[in-house]
Order: structure tokens, then C-alpha cells, then sequence
């Protein structure tokens, strides 16, 4: 080590130290301003002034199921974009009221379905579908989260059926969406983008809500076939749409790391430290950059993992395996978490932070379900590629 | 049909639970005999979206917000959360409110204290509603502590009462804690180990003719030795149990004359004789009174209802411990020395000449009640 840094980094460590020792203990704060709260959503927002209405039809008339459905739905839209769990629970105590049962109006059945995939519950969350499309065959929610829920198993066939299902019941932009998400992550990555792209121009304009989930699945099929301009306009277009949306800047982060942006990925997510996906990301920037705020993000997931742990809950394996992996430098901890991470959920990103996580640990065995994966569904990806092969190189 | 759209959009996250952080309350209990003591974080966050704290609802909270709904911020909280104590409701009682920062944000820090009729109370229920009619994945995270031993636990909907019978507490550890203290009592306690030693001090020796020989066989010596201590032994742990279980009890004044007038009439013994074989029957006689002795720390300790028998025999096996390391150090240097005359003229004769006017004084104290020095 060069001798010059040791005074600095006696000094880094003694602020650590020091603001640990200060945050460990509650305090009475001496000044009445102090601002102890930033609430998430901005004051005077029409979207915050819309949920307080819905809250109210609610209370005035408990037992109506429209307007519960309305508010879960509300609830459960803002869990997705802000990445907050906390809406989630308050969706699920709206729903509460109305069982998991057949005579339950789909529209509620298929909120709970949602409810329940979100708590990794995902054979459960299927027989809500089901019984939400007993009670409306041409339940298109339904469909489209049987769907979804059979991507993240990795069950592709099954998807593609489900797809087929959908066709009749959505619109052609809707059912293109379907196919090319699933052609996409099975080897076809060129043409579903080819695909999807022209949909996205033929009928984009009539569905604002659907576009930033296609700006971000088109970003992602570019990146997978290296095309990295095309990838970082579906990004830019997706931003530029200005909702908030979690996943879209988790993905939009992912690939400005990859690519060494770490700065234009703390000036794009600093605001979002409550979401634990979009800390990793920030935590993961901030150690590009070497910068003093980094200790103190990874610190925080940390605690926010232990916290879970506490609560006995393990929803969030795949980030604790790459904070383990890539923050805290733990192969055999990662490995750990990836493999149980991946009996749950396969979705390629559950693939890649195994394979990674078995090449750290020197490990090849373990992720032996996540190889099979990749080599037969012929998913695209450089980074993917690289990382089994480098994996298949190791002696076991 | 706005709706139906949102449900593609979402499609993407299925599997979603990206994780985040769930809403949590960090509750602290620690139990001190009758006393409870209690800590409550709870997320400012929680408290907006339940009672409202951002008066002036420009987005912030600010210290002087949670101050001013602090009345309302106890109430809602402390109906939702009930401490009983052998079966009985504590009142929960306000005390500081502070503020800390968790892992995902600002929380009030709510301190208050348990009024507990039942002191050392055998169970401590907790039953916790807090939030769960708002949000059902919201968590209680419950810190329980007692007499150093911590739990945890964890209130859901499904499991909204927890319980702590003090049996639970690490049985094996609470054993070690009246054990020590056993050890600890006889160590300090001058009055056991003077009539004790009052008893072993003739022991490397032999009455012959009126005259004191040092003993010729260590065999004798240790059989001697092991007679007087076994006696000892067997008789404390019979009262100590008895008056442990409140089957017998004697006034305390009684029982502390009566030991200091035992340890005066060994220590006279020893100066005129007049048992000489048999001591083992003297050390029983009276170590049934010195068991009684025993029972009154045992009882100031306080015993636990759900382990009784536990710590009756931990603290009994403590005061042999501690008996058995006086033995082991007195006997082999007393064997050593007992021909010379430093052994019987200074440790024996002037020994119990002491040891028998300690006692006198202890004596004279405790059954008149005086204190004649310091």
C-alpha cells in the first residue's frame, strides 16, 4: 500500500467510525425545523391528490368493491414504480376484506394473485389467476400475470401458451409485447426486437402506459445483442416519458455500470435510496468512483438486509447475493444466496448473479441449474456468454 | 379500460418483489424484576400514513410536527400494544420521546415504562396490533430481555401475541447464575466459613491424653475431613431447601444468632474439648441452622416460579463449590504444618481464640440487636 494513503485512510475510517457511533443512539433533536422526513411523492402532485381520493371513497363505502379494487390497484402500481413494499401492504389490506375464493369478482381475485407473486407465493398467486378467469375468461390481467409469473420460472412453454391465450383478449400491440418478450429470452432476441420496435412505432401513441414497459424491454434486447446506441435511446426514450419506474432505471443503471458511466448513474439515481434495488445500484457507483457516500449506501442495504432477515423474509435474494458478491467481496455468502435465490425465481438476472457468484467461489457445481438454463434456452448475452464459459474453464 | 393497461405495464415486474423495505417497529423490553422498561421505534413514514403528522403538508417532517402530535402519536400507539404480566395488564406509561434514524429513514422513539402488579412475573405476554388493519406485512420486531438474556421475536397478523416464561430464558444459564452466587455467598459470607474451619482446624490433629498431636496418617486426616464436610452439607441443603420451598421458616434473628453462637461453640471447642469424635454430628446439628442462613439470600435473590427447583439446586451446588475450594486449600497446608509449632499454637489455639471472639461479638450484635463496630 502506498504509505501516503494510510493517514487518509486512518481519517476516512475514524468519520466512519465516528458517524456510526452517532447514528447508533436515539437523540432529541433541539431544533423544532429540523427535518427529520422527506415524504415520497412531491406536495401538490395530482397523482397524491387522486390516491387521497380514492382513500376517501374507500372509507365512505367499505364494503364497495370497485372502489377497493381501485385503490389496491392505485397501491399496488406505486409499489411497482417507486419500489416501495410498504404500498403493498397497504394494497393488502385493502383486498383483505374480499377472500381467495371462487365467487370473488375476478378483478379482486387478480389483485390478489398479484399480492401473492409479489411475496414469491407464486403457486398460490397461479390458482388466484385461475380462479379469476373462471369467473371472467376474458380476464386479460389475468392472463397477462400468468404469463409474467411463467417467465420468471422459466417455464417458456408455458408462457408462449399464455401468450396465445392472450392474443384475443388484448390488442395487437399488447400480444406482441407477450411473444417477443418470450422470443427474446429463448434465442430470437434479433427478430422479437425487430418486432416489438415496429409495434411500438404502428401503436405506441394510443397506449402512453405501455410504453415504458416496451422503451425498457427494447433497451434490454439491444443490450443483449450488443447494440449499446439503440439500447441507450430505448433508455433515454423510456426516461424521457417521465414516469416513475423502478425497474427501468434499476435496468437503465445496470447498463451504465457495465459500461463504466458510475457518475451518470449516482447524478440518475441519487433521490431514490429508499428503493433497495436502486441503493445497490448507487452503493455499486459510488465504489466505481471511489467515492466517501459508498460505504455509507452499502451500509444501509446492509442494514436493510439484516432487517429483513430479522422480519424472517427473504424477498430480495438477488440483490442481497450481488451486494454480497460485488460490495461485500463474500463468494461462498453470495453463492449462497444466488442458488437459493434461483430455486425460486430464473429469470436470466437470477441466472447471471448464480453463474458469477459460482465463478467467485470457484464453484462450478453450484450453478449447474443456471448453465442448463442458459445452454438450452439460447439466451443472447455477451456478459452472460463470457461468464459460463469462463465458468466451464474451471477445474472442478 | 386505463386500468387494464396498467397491468401490462406491471407484467414486467412480475416476480417483482424487487425488495425494499417492508414496514417494521422495533420494540425493546427489558424486565428487572417487577420493573419493565420499554423502547418503541416506529417509522415517521407508519405514523403519516396512520394519523397524519405533516401539518403544514408540504411533504417534510419536522421535529416540531412529531412534537406536536406527540399526545396522539402515544395514544394510537400504546392501544395498540398491551405488556401482561403473569396474566395481568401492565399500564404502559409514556416517557421520552426521541428520534433515531433506521435503515429507511426517521423514526419516533417512543420510551415508556410497564406498571406490573406481579414482581419477577413467571410469564410476559406481548400482544401487538400496531398497523396491522393498515398493513398487513407490516412487522413487529420484539427485542425481549431479562436478567441478561435477550430474545427475539416477531408480531405478524398471524402471530400477534408473543410469550416469555422466565423458565425459557436459557435455563442453563440462569442455573450458572445461582450458582455463582452460591459460590459468591460462601465466600463472602465469614460466619459459614469460620465454623467451618472451626470444624477442620482439629482435623490434622489428634486428642491424646488432653493433649493435641499432629495425626499421624492422612487417611485419618481426610476421612475426618470428608465426615465433617459431607455432614455439613447434607444438613444446610435439607433447611436451605425447606425454607427455599416456604415449607419451613424461621425468624431471621433467630437463625443468624443461632449461626454465630455455632460458630462460638466450635471455635470453643476446639479450646476445651468436649466432642472430639463425633464432630461431624456437631457440623450437622448446626448446619441445618446455617441452611436457614442460606435460604434468606437465596430468597432476597429472588426466585423464579418457573424454575425453582433449578435454581434451589444451582445455588446449593454453588455454596459446595465454593466449601469444597475452602477445603481444598486449607487442608494440605494445615497437613503440612501440623507439627510445627506455628500450626498449634498460632493457627489452632490462637485461630479459634479468634475465631471464638468473633463470634462472641457477632453473637452479642445479632440477638441484642446492637452493632458494636462498624
Amino acid at each position: 500500500m502506498n504509505i501516503y494513503r494510510i493517514p487518509a485512510l486512518a481519517l476516512l475510517w475514524a468519520a466512519l467510525l465516528a458517524s456510526q457511533l452517532a447514528a447508533a443512539e436515539p437523540f432529541l433533536p433541539r431544533d423544532d425545523a429540523l427535518v427529520l422526513e422527506i415524504l415520497p411523492g412531491k406536495p401538490g402532485d395530482p397523482a397524491a391528490a387522486e390516491l387521497r381520493r380514492l382513500r376517501a371513497s374507500v372509507a365512505a363505502a367499505p364494503t364497495d368493491i370497485e372502489a377497493a379494487a381501485r385503490l389496491a390497484r392505485r397501491y399496488f402500481d406505486l409499489a411497482m414504480e417507486q419500489g416501495d413494499p410498504r404500498y403493498v401492504g397497504y394494497a393488502e389490506a385493502v383486498v383483505r376484506p374480499w377472500p381467495e375464493a371462487a365467487g370473488t369478482p375476478a378483478e379482486m381475485l387478480v389483485l390478489h394473485g398479484k399480492l401473492r407473486q409479489y411475496r414469491h407465493d407464486f403457486p398460490k398467486a397461479m390458482a388466484d389467476l385461475d380462479l379469476a378467469l373462471q369467473a371472467d375468461p376474458a380476464n386479460f390481467g389475468a392472463r397477462a400475470w400468468r404469463a409474467a409469473i411463467l417467465m420468471v420460472q422459466a417455464d417458456y412453454a408455458g408462457a408462449r401458451r399464455e401468450c396465445e391465450l392472450l392474443a384475443p383478449l388484448a390488442t395487437e400491440l399488447h400480444a406482441v409485447a407477450c411473444t417477443a418478450y418470450v422470443d427474446a429470452t429463448t434465442g430470437s432476441a434479433r427478430a422479437a426486437y425487430a418486432r416489438l420496435s415496429a409495434a411500438l412505432v404502428r401503436d405506441g401513441e394510443r397506449y402512453p402506459e405501455m410504453q415504458v414497459w416496451i422503451q425498457t424491454r427494447l433497451a434490454e434486447m439491444a443490450w443483449r445483442i450488443g447494440d449499446h446506441a439503440s439500447a441507450e435511446w430505448h433508455f433515454r426514450q423510456g426516461i424521457a416519458l417521465g414516469f416513475d419506474d423502478n425497474f427501468l432505471l434499476a435496468a437503465y443503471a445496470d447498463f451504465m455500470l457495465e459500461q463504466g458511466r458510475a457518475a451518470e448513474v449516482i447524478r440518475l439515481l441519487k433521490t431514490w435510496g429508499r428503493s433497495d434495488t436502486l441503493l445497490l445500484r448507487l452503493a455499486l457507483a459510488a465504489r466505481q468512483l471511489k467515492l466517501a457516500e459508498g460505504e455509507k449506501y452499502a451500509r444501509t442495504l446492509g442494514e436493510r438486509f439484516a432487517d429483513a432477515a430479522l422480519r424472517g423474509e427473504k424477498l430480495h435474494l438477488q440483490e442481497e447475493a450481488r451486494y454480497l458478491l460485488e460490495l461485500k467481496g463474500d463468494a461462498r455468502a453470495a453463492l449462497a444466496a444466488a442458488s437459493e435465490n434461483y430455486r425460486a425465481q430464473r429469470e436470466p438476472r437470477d441466472a447471471l448473479i448464480l453463474i458469477e457468484a459460482a465463478l467467485a467461489a470457484r464453484d462450478p457445481a453450484a450453478a449447474a441449474p443456471a448453465m442448463q438454463w442458459f445452454e438450452s434456452s439460447g439466451f443472447e448475452s455477451a456478459r452472460l456468454r463470457q461468464a459460463a464459459l469462463r465458468l466451464k474453464a474451471l477445474k472442478p | 379500460m386505463k386500468s387494464k393497461y396498467f397491468v401490462l405495464l406491471a407484467f414486467l415486474f412480475a416476480a417483482a418483489a424487487q425488495a425494499h423495505k417492508p414496514s417494521d417497529s422495533y420494540l425493546a423490553l427489558s424486565v428487572d424484576g417487577a420493573a419493565v422498561r420499554g423502547q418503541w421505534d416506529i417509522a415517521l413514514r407508519d405514523l403519516e400514513f396512520a394519523i397524519g403528522l405533516d401539518a403544514d403538508g408540504n411533504g417534510d417532517i419536522t421535529w416540531g410536527e412529531l412534537k406536536a402530535r406527540r399526545k396522539e402519536v402515544e395514544a394510537y400507539a400504546f392501544s395498540r400494544l398491551n405488556v401482561l404480566s403473569d396474566g395481568k395488564s401492565c399500564a404502559l406509561n409514556a416517557a421520552d420521546l426521541l428520534v433515531d434514524e433506521h435503515s429507511d429513514g426517521a423514526y419516533a422513539v417512543l420510551r415508556f415504562d410497564a406498571a406490573c402488579r406481579a414482581s419477577t412475573p413467571a410469564r410476559v405476554e406481548i400482544a401487538y396490533s400496531l398497523f396491522f388493519d393498515l398493513d398487513p406485512t407490516h412487522r413487529g420486531l420484539l427485542r425481549f430481555e431479562r436478567g441478561g438474556a435477550v430474545q427475539t421475536g416477531v408480531l405478524s397478523p398471524e402471530r400477534p401475541r408473543l410469550a416469555f416464561t422466565a423458565g425459557e430464558i436459557s435455563r442453563l444459564s440462569q442455573f450458572f447464575d445461582y450458582l455463582r452466587e452460591g459460590t459468591w455467598h460462601i465466600w463472602i459470607g465469614f460466619d459459614h466459613i469460620l465454623f467451618l474451619l472451626s470444624l477442620l482446624l482439629p482435623s490434622v490433629l489428634i486428642l491424646n491424653n488432653r493433649e493435641w498431636k499432629a495425626a499421624e496418617r492422612f487417611r485419618t486426616t481426610f476421612w475426618d475431613v470428608l465426615k465433617v464436610v459431607t455432614s455439613f452439607t447434607v444438613a444446610h441443603s435439607i433447611t436451605l431447601s425447606l425454607a427455599a420451598l416456604s415449607v419451613i421458616s424461621l425468624p431471621s434473628r433467630l437463625v443468624e444468632s443461632t449461626i454465630a453462637l455455632s460458630v462460638l461453640l466450635a471455635a470453643l471447642n476446639n479450646l476445651r474439648p468436649v466432642v472430639t469424635e463425633r464432630r461431624w454430628a456437631v457440623a450437622f446439628a448446626f448446619g441445618l441452622i446455617h441452611g436457614f442462613g442460606f435460604a434468606s439470600v437465596l430468597t432476597d435473590l429472588g426466585l423464579p416460579q418457573g424454575s425453582l427447583l433449578l435454581a434451589l439446586v444451582g445455588f446449593n451446588l454453588g455454596v459446595e463449590l465454593g466449601q469444597l475450594a475452602i477445603v481444598g486449600a486449607f487442608l494440605p497446608l494445615a497437613y503440612a504444618l501440623r507439627r510445627g509449632w506455628f500450626y498449634r499454637r498460632l493457627v489452632f489455639t490462637g485461630g479459634s481464640a479468634t475465631i471464638a471472639l468473633v463470634a462472641t461479638i457477632w453473637l452479642t450484635e445479632r440477638a441484642l440487636d446492637v452493632k458494636l463496630w462498624p
